[in-house]
């Protein structure tokens, strides 16, 4: 009998509290759809204005487009060179991608594994590739706008090509070392023993087991190509290598007052961005805070 | 691992890294000091003149207008991101449905090109056109309905609320990997105690987050310090240089003006100043801290 009240009891306790925490749940909903809607308008009032034209933009932005008027997208694909600033922004980030995991890789697996004479030499060399994170990259500009002309590139793939390789470097050491240096090195050894030569040993034993910190670092790389516009409106002059945010800093330009232009130009743009990053979010949420965190 | 450390094998990993490395970060750098001594127009011979540009740039209304601006530009981002951010950590961290995806959302801005952010917002600030006048107007608060961009005032506070707003995501999610580090009994210890919410957040997360707050302060002032797209979108400085900060300063006197030795004296000059933030921030902290052990 007893017992059969305690039990009672705990049940509408139990039924009390579910009951606040049903409350405190809309309390914890409220403001965080709040917040979350406040930071995607500018997104949607973006799309919502691409599909009205001129007048209504000026007149009515708030109200629906009376009709789907997809004139503004045809004004953009029209004037714009979508492919070609495409093409030329897939060539730069997947070279300079390739070649910097390659390259970082290389001299990450050496400073992590290989034994070196002088271990001032090897910690020495670490901070210093380290170095790169410290530095702001408008230093950068002119010097390498210099250098580009010294060595005969510009207006060449490879004019943006090295900058970015050249400042990937510091972020993938710092990910490949961490990852690199918390992985016990017992395999390796025994493949050493098994008569592996250094090719074989990075390609076989190595590299199966660093896929997720490439996967992180290769996406991080790709998003910082895509997105960087300093070292490419400095080194970049000739129409026929205009990358996607070249061609974005002119669509003003472009259309001088043709807003609903430039808006759809900009939507056009901006949505494979989202769904690239929809896909691989997890990703680059990982490598940006990662790279934050131990920086 | 010894017999693969033979030192030709060392050198070949660190040779193409330390080259590139060497050649596009190194020498930069040592180059830009070097031109900031100089008067270069682009043709000729760079001519040595010592410190000159540095006197000058002592002299110049417009290097303490951008100055005066990138501070305005971390303070207001500063006030307007730490809270929020904390805040909107604080939510996505309880167990709501779907946090995952909020999260995402709301980590979405610092992902997209700056230089699209950049144009977006133009849309938004814009005196005549942009949503927030609009929006103003409409309800009846016609004279709140400032110019926002492109006045003599109030750019780079608009310029502090397109920051937060880029990196608002980013920073919170900085706050989540610092709340997930807190360990639980510690709130349990605090729930026999009978404290409240509010108490838990005062004597518990904050402090306990301390590390966290001061990496968020030092993520903002470099990413203050690197706003460039923005700002180029926005007003491209103007009108007459009143809305520049440091950086488009440097961008628009080396390569507009194509002042090069006095722009590589104003681009050393703002190196300098984003050390000096960081040296002062870290300096002040630590001071705290030390006051609270003894």
């Amino acid at each position: 009998m007893n017992q059969a009240m305690t039990q009672r009891q705990e049940n509408q306790n139990l039924a009390k509290s579910e009951k606040s925490k049903t409350k405190s749940k809309i309390w914890s909903y409220i403001p965080i759809y709040a917040i979350t809607l406040i930071v995607m308008l500018p997104f949607l009032w973006m799309i919502l204005l691409s599909f009205k034209s001129n007048s209504e933009i000026l007149t009515s932005p708030f109200s629906l487009p009376t009709n789907l008027s997809l004139e503004n997208y045809r004004s953009a694909i029209a004037t714009l060179d979508l492919l070609l600033m495409y093409k030329n922004t897939i060539i730069i980030a997947v070279i300079t991608v390739v070649v910097v995991i390659i390259i970082t890789f290389m001299s990450s697996f050496a400073l992590s594994r290989m034994v070196f004479k002088s271990g001032k030499l090897k910690g020495g060399l670490y901070y210093f590739l380290l170095l790169g994170l410290a530095i702001p990259p408008f230093i950068l500009l002119f010097p390498i706008y210099r250098i580009t002309i010294m060595f005969d590139l510009m207006n060449t793939h490879a004019s943006l090509i090295l900058p970015y390789i050249a400042t990937s470097i510091s972020f993938n050491t710092l990910l490949f070392m961490g990852f690199l240096k918390g992985f016990p090195k017992e395999l390796e050894e025994a493949a050493i023993i098994d008569g592996c030569n250094l090719f074989t040993l990075c390609k076989s034993v190595v590299l199966p087991i660093i896929i997720p910190v490439i996967a992180t670092i290769f996406i991080f790389n790709i998003l910082y190509v895509w997105n960087e516009f300093p070292f490419a409106v400095t080194l970049i002059s000739s129409d026929s290598l205009t990358t996607v945010p070249l061609g974005i800093s002119e669509f003003k330009g472009r259309w001088n007052i043709d807003y609903g232009g430039i808006i759809a130009a900009t939507v056009l743009v901006m949505i494979p961005q989202l769904i690239f990053y929809g896909f691989f979010q997890k990703y680059i949420i990982a490598g940006m805070t990662a790279g934050a965190v131990k920086g | 691992m010894h017999w693969l450390s033979k030192k030709r094998y060392i050198c070949f990993m660190l040779l193409p890294t330390l080259l590139v490395y060497s050649a596009y970060i190194i020498l930069p750098i040592i180059i830009a000091s070097y031109y900031s001594l100089t008067r270069f127009s682009g043709i000729g011979e760079p001519e040595f003149i010592g410190l000159k540009n540095y006197q000058a740039l002592l002299q110049d209304p417009f290097f303490w207008v951008s100055l005066k601006n990138t501070v305005i530009v971390l303070g207001v981002t500063l006030i307007v991101l730490i809270p929020s951010a904390f805040f909107l950590a604080l939510l996505l961290n309880r167990d709501v449905k779907g946090s995952n995806v909020l999260k995402a959302l709301n980590f979405a801005p610092a992902v997209i090109a700056p230089i699209l952010v950049g144009l977006i917002w133009v849309f938004i600030l814009d005196p005549d056109m942009g949503f927030v006048n609009v929006f103003l107007q409409k309800i009846g608060l016609e004279q709140l309905a400032f110019q926002w961009i492109g006045g003599t005032t109030l750019t780079p506070y608009s310029v502090g609320v397109v920051e937060s707003w880029r990196i608002l995501g980013f920073i919170a999610t900085i706050f989540l990997a610092g709340l997930a580090t807190i360990p639980r009994e510690i709130y349990e210890a605090s729930d026999i105690d009978g404290a409240n919410r509010v108490q838990k957040l005062i004597f518990i997360t904050i402090p306990m987050l301390n590390e966290t707050f001061k990496i968020n302060v030092i993520l903002i002032i470099t990413f203050c310090f690197k706003i460039f797209e923005t700002v180029l979108q926005l007003t491209n400085g103007g009108p007459n240089h009143l809305s520049e900060v440091l950086v488009t300063y440097m961008y628009n006197v080396t390569f507009i003006s194509g002042e090069y030795g006095y722009g590589m004296a104003v681009a050393v000059v703002t190196l300098l100043i984003t050390i000096v933030f960081m040296a002062l921030f870290m300096g002040l902290s630590r001071k705290r801290v030390e006051k609270k052990g003894v």
